[in-house]
């Protein structure tokens, strides 16, 4: 954690109680100051814009500490993951106070660096490692007031993901047969003109952009972005559930597909059973005929068996009768 | 879900007054329905009042939840439902009855409720309070489902009549040998010893 600022402000209640008359000093160099510019001593000069400053610069470590520590509790509550307890209100009201003071530490710091540019055009050159140190001062605060801006994107960032994931799982307890299909590129003109005006998926009654809040943003722009998001949510979940519609759709040709491919594929084992059914018949059939000839030769047959045994017989009997 | 009460409200005067409303008040005691009707006429007056021209807008109070529709002619449309009840569903509807309205009662000198019957408010009130009914989207969606339903139980059927044409096949090719043994088994005994 950054205590710079905490220094900052321990030093000067302790220059202010070792030397209690200083700030009076610095006060009466004050007034002078204003009315000319850099002809008093170099110490006077120092001392009045060094203190100013760092007092500017004290504030806005303090700003940036507490906005730290409401990004930190912002961070908490948009990792919570549980569907039901989700706080919304309280959410958008957070983000809501860290863009504001986000736009004014922003505001702060320039101020501070437009002082610093102002007392370093004016100041002589000797003082030249005050004026390094108060740019110093500068960066620093600008680099602590972007690394917390990204760190405030993340957040919204891992906020939306979150409301996606519970969103989805929500729409799976109640709505089964919604699905989001992105391969199905429609060249509607809904899709365009519906998905321009929104950048972000959010559900309705929040207000949340992925846009990286620029600290320039006032709070009339964000007023009337509530005024048109109630528009464009109706225009969202008229889109959403037209897309259901066109995934559905897109799902039940795929159905059909392959309902006709399996059909296909069972017309194959159909002939082989019509072939052999053919086979069969014509085999049943030749047997048929054959058995009907083996009758006819059986039946006839008896006739000749009995004409062939007399012929044995009689042979038989001449041969007994010839031995 | 439910609605309980549909208003058409005339927004361009202050304060705003509705011109026809329908409600159904009947999941309320019997004794609490007038004072609950009033309440949502004021409601309806109020929120149409606060909305802009081209302006939708819903707003929860209590139990309730008003979804209003600014039209530029100067009238707004209000529905009032219960928290669950879909808001795309709530604006498609104000869509439609504002349309209907301003086409049949163009002038603003009109817009009296003596001099405006408009019926079908109440018998929208009955088909929308399913919403899956009333909206042409939703009953797109359902008759869609209701399709790939048969269609899942038309695909399992199709499995079925697989498995039992390949029982057929395999019946089919065994009776084929059968037969065809049969045949050779018959024309051996034809073709064979004469004499024995």
């Amino acid at each position: 954690m950054d205590r710079s600022s905490e220094f900052f402000s321990t030093v000067e209640s302790l220059r202010s109680r070792a030397q209690p008359h200083l700030p009076s000093d610095k006060r009466r160099l004050l007034s002078p100051m204003e009315q000319q510019a850099g002809s008093l001593g170099a110490g006077g000069a120092q001392n009045k814009p060094k203190s100013e400053v760092s007092l500017m610069a004290t504030m806005i470590g303090k700003d940036i500490h507490a906005t730290s520590k409401k990004l930190e509790k912002l961070a908490r509550l948009a990792k919570r993951k549980t569907l039901f307890d989700d706080r919304p209100v309280e959410i958008s009201e957070l983000m809501h106070i860290i863009k504001l003071d986000i736009a004014k530490l922003n505001k702060q710091i320039a101020q501070l660096q437009s002082v610093v540019k102002e007392l370093n055009a004016k100041s002589p050159h000797n003082c030249r490692q005050a004026m390094e140190h108060n740019c110093n001062v500068v960066v620093l605060l600008q680099s602590r007031l972007a690394a917390q801006t990204s760190t405030f994107k993340d957040v919204l960032e891992l906020r939306t993901e979150n409301m996606k994931a519970t969103k989805d799982r929500r729409e799976q307890f109640m709505f089964t047969a919604q699905q989001q299909s992105n391969t199905f590129a429609s060249d509607s003109p809904l899709y365009n003109i519906d998905r321009r005006p929104n950048s972000s998926t959010n559900p309705p009654k929040d207000i949340l952009s992925l846009d990286l809040p620029t600290p320039s943003q006032n709070l009339q722009q964000q007023e009337q972005v509530q005024l048109v998001d109630a528009n464009n949510q109706y225009m969202e979940s008229r889109s959403t559930a037209i897309e259901s519609i066109e995934s559905t759709l897109h799902e039940l040709g795929g159905i059909f597909q392959q309902l006709a491919q399996m059909v296909s594929e069972q017309r194959d084992m159909v002939q082989r059973i019509d072939a052999n059914t053919d086979d069969i018949e014509s085999n049943v059939t030749g047997a048929q005929t054959e058995l009907l000839k083996y009758y006819s030769y059986v039946s006839s047959n008896r006739w000749l068996m009995v004409k062939v045994f007399a012929v044995i017989i009689s042979s038989a009997v001449t041969l007994s009768v010839l031995s | 879900m439910k609605i309980y009460a549909i208003y058409v409200v005339h927004n361009n005067i202050k304060p705003a007054k509705a011109i026809v409303d329908a409600k159904d008040l009947t999941s309320f005691g019997f004794f609490q329905r007038s004072s609950i009707g009033e309440f949502m006429t004021f409601m309806a007056q109020t929120i149409a009042e606060k909305t802009q021209p081209g302006q939708r807008q819903s707003i929860e109070e209590s139990n309730y939840v008003g979804h209003v529709y600014a039209r530029a002619e100067g009238v707004a449309g209000v529905v009032i439902t219960d928290k669950e009840y879909p808001p795309r569903v709530a604006f498609s509807l104000l869509n439609k009855i504002l349309d209907e309205f301003t086409t049949r009662f163009p002038n603003n000198q009109l817009w009296t409720p003596e001099q405006c019957s408009y019926p079908e408010l109440q018998q929208y009130i009955v088909t929308y309070q399913d919403p899956k009914q009333g909206d042409t989207i939703m009953k797109v969606q359902r008759e869609l489902d209701e399709t790939k339903i048969i269609l899942h139980k038309t695909i399992e059927s199709v499995l079925e009549r697989g498995e039992k044409m390949e029982s057929l096949v395999e019946r089919s090719d065994v009776l084929s040998s059968q037969s065809k043994m049969f045949y050779k088994t018959a024309k051996k005994q034809n073709a064979c010893c004469i004499i024995c």
